[in-house]
């Protein structure tokens, strides 16, 4: 087992689903709520990760980080070739999961609800915060798991722009490769059961969230109206 | 302070354009018209959920929109108005306790919680406060729903068809509860429908609404009984409305020439000259049947009329007959002990008879009456 590729992973992984949070509700919210010229386009490009082939989204980003780009030259960020530069690919790739899955989640707040608590004299801020998020938690909660899991299994576009160095910049899914290459087929071995176990308890809890949903939200209940009448007698 | 709202709104829709303008102070206006008549708008407007093209919403001295020619445009966000709105399907906050959705408007902490049990137990709710939304019947989220409206102690309530999807005993109770809510806290009303139960249940004006415009406004008998023209007659449903001459003009009545035969009516407040065709309703509920062989009563003297039992239809509270009398048919609606010795079956012939007071004249546009 290649524990320094193990804790690079989690801590890769770790500030990336940060990232992706931080990065991807905003933007969710942003394309849920907000018209403008242009938006199937940007949404496009914001899920054409999750189509190219990590190649691709490697040789943008070494484009982007890598010497002369106006990024870089600004302000003298260089972390290609080091182990952030895999926080970056692995935040490119998970995003997209995490604006698909809270942007759903977001358009399926009732809209009725939020102008109720206009009337109600709560600020856009305190909408978002007390109402729209917290009935979008769940969809919102898949997707910061989906995008993490996918940070954490990210390998093509982390493999290019951080340069297989063991011990550095190695991730759980490039020593797999490695060893594998190398014929360490023990090792390989149990990286793999590591790797499909944290797999498939994301997966799992993203599926019982799902299923946990309520098939309708409780707005419309049409079918008690004579409970009343106890209330009023008792 | 006895509250005011002033409202002139201005809106261009696809079909038409809503142009509203009425004045209210405590007390419940009812909004009654057809699906799509610009009535919901109207409250969205007033609570800032639509900004209008043009218009004037005041509530006392406060300008809440304004956008007029010459004047400085305003448009208080909703959340500053703070108009406490009923929706028609409650729309409570599914994720909070039932006690959290009415301390929402008030804010957080312990005298806000104080403030909404107070609220809850006026409703008489108080007992389901830490329950969830979902839990409760249609008519207590509706209740919730109007507690959470008065937490924002707005002195003004719209009410969008908040009754319309629960049952008609519970229904009659919560417009009881918004009456006495109103003559309490002096509270400002709309109340949006399109049952005319409902209208009359709450209602103490009610104001027609057709295509985004006020067709009439006044109480809901003055409206039912005198009309102002046709098309408020059409939205209303009323029966037996057709086309008459006038024959003559008398002193206390009008004679009309009505499928050949001569009827009185009661003189009508606008003028009339003879030849004029003029619209008319005759009040189906206030039509007798008249026995041959009883002596007539007085005020049937006027308009006896032959006529034939063309269909009987047993309806909620009336039943009705509908009687051919030339090439009309003539609704005639009666209670169910009435007649009871008679032959009413289809095709009989029978004698109806109505007083003059019963033919109403629907003034041929004109303003319509401010009645109330």
């Amino acid at each position: 087992m290649n524990w320094p590729a193990f804790w690079l992973s989690l801590q890769v992984t770790a500030l990336a689903t940060c990232f992706i949070l931080l990065l991807g509700l905003p933007i969710a919210l942003w394309l849920a709520k907000v018209e403008f010229p242009g938006q199937t386009l940007i949404e496009t490009l914001l899920m054409l990760p999750l189509v190219l082939p990590p190649s691709v989204v490697g040789y943008y980003l070494l484009l982007v980080l890598g010497r002369g780009s106006p990024l870089i030259e600004w302000f003298q960020i260089r972390i290609l070739f080091s182990w952030p530069a895999a926080v970056v690919a692995t935040v490119v790739v998970g995003l997209p999961l995490m604006i698909q899955s809270s942007k759903a989640a977001l358009l399926n707040v009732d809209p009725r609800l939020e102008q109720a608590a206009r009337t109600l004299g709560a600020s856009e801020w305190r909408i978002i915060t007390r109402i729209t998020f917290p009935l979008a938690r769940r969809g919102i909660i898949a997707g910061i798991v989906l995008g993490g899991a996918r940070a954490l299994g990210e390998f093509g576009a982390t493999l290019m722009v951080t340069g297989n160095i063991p011990g550095r910049t190695q991730t759980l899914p490039v020593a797999i490769y490695d060893a594998v290459q190398a014929q360490r087929y023990d090792d390989a071995h149990r990286m793999v059961l590591v790797m499909t176990a944290i797999a498939f308890v994301g997966l799992w809890w993203v599926r019982q969230l799902e299923s946990s949903r309520r098939p309708q939200p409780a707005v419309m209940n049409l079918e008690q109206g004579d409970e009343d009448a106890t209330v009023l007698a008792g | 302070m006895q509250p005011c709202l002033r409202v002139e709104i201005r809106r261009q829709l696809d079909q038409f354009q809503i142009d509203m303008q009425f004045e209210i102070g405590a007390e419940i206006l009812v909004l009654f018209g057809p699906s799509g008549a610009g009535k919901t708008q109207t409250l969205q407007a007033i609570a800032g959920l639509m900004t209008p093209d043009a218009g004037l919403i005041r509530l006392n001295d406060t300008v809440l929109f304004r956008r007029q020619p010459g004047q400085t445009p305003i448009n208080l966000p909703p959340r500053q108005r703070r108009i406490g709105y009923v929706f028609q399907h409650y729309a409570l906050f599914p994720h909070m306790t039932v006690l959290d959705n009415v301390a929402f408007p008030i804010g957080n902490g312990a005298r806000a919680r104080q403030r909404a049990y107070e609220l809850l137990d006026l409703m008489h709710l108080a007992h389901l406060a830490m329950r969830k939304p979902h839990e409760l019947s249609g008519g207590q989220q509706q209740r919730v729903a109007i507690a959470r409206a008065l937490a924002t102690e707005s002195p003004v309530i719209l009410f969008d068809e908040s009754f319309s999807a629960l049952d008609q005993p519970v229904r009659e109770r919560l417009h009881a509860e918004v009456r006495a809510l109103q003559a309490d806290r002096n509270l400002v009303i709309i109340y949006v429908t399109h049952s005319l139960n409902d209208a009359f249940a709450v209602g103490q004006r009610i104001a027609i609404v057709r295509e985004g415009r006020i067709e009439q406004i006044g109480s809901p008998v003055a409206v039912c009984h005198y009309p102002a023209n046709v098309r408020v007659a059409q939205i209303l449903g009323l029966p037996n409305l057709f086309r008459a001459r006038v024959l003559r003009v008398e002193s206390e009545r009008v004679c009309l020439d009505w499928q050949g035969r001569c009827i009185a009516a009661a003189l009508p407040t606008q003028p009339l000259s003879p030849g004029t065709l003029v619209n008319i309703i005759i009040r189906a509920e206030e039509i007798r049947l008249v026995d041959s062989t009883e002596p007539l009563h007085g005020f049937t003297c006027h308009n006896l009329l032959p006529g034939r039992i063309v269909e009987r239809r047993p309806g909620w509270r009336l039943h009705h007959l509908l009687v051919a009398v030339g090439s009309a048919v003539l609704e005639v609606a009666h209670p169910y002990i009435a007649y009871a010795n008679h032959e009413i079956s289809v095709g009989n012939i029978v004698q109806i008879g109505f007083a003059p007071e019963s033919v109403i004249i629907i003034p041929e546009g004109g303003m319509p009456p401010s009645s109330n």
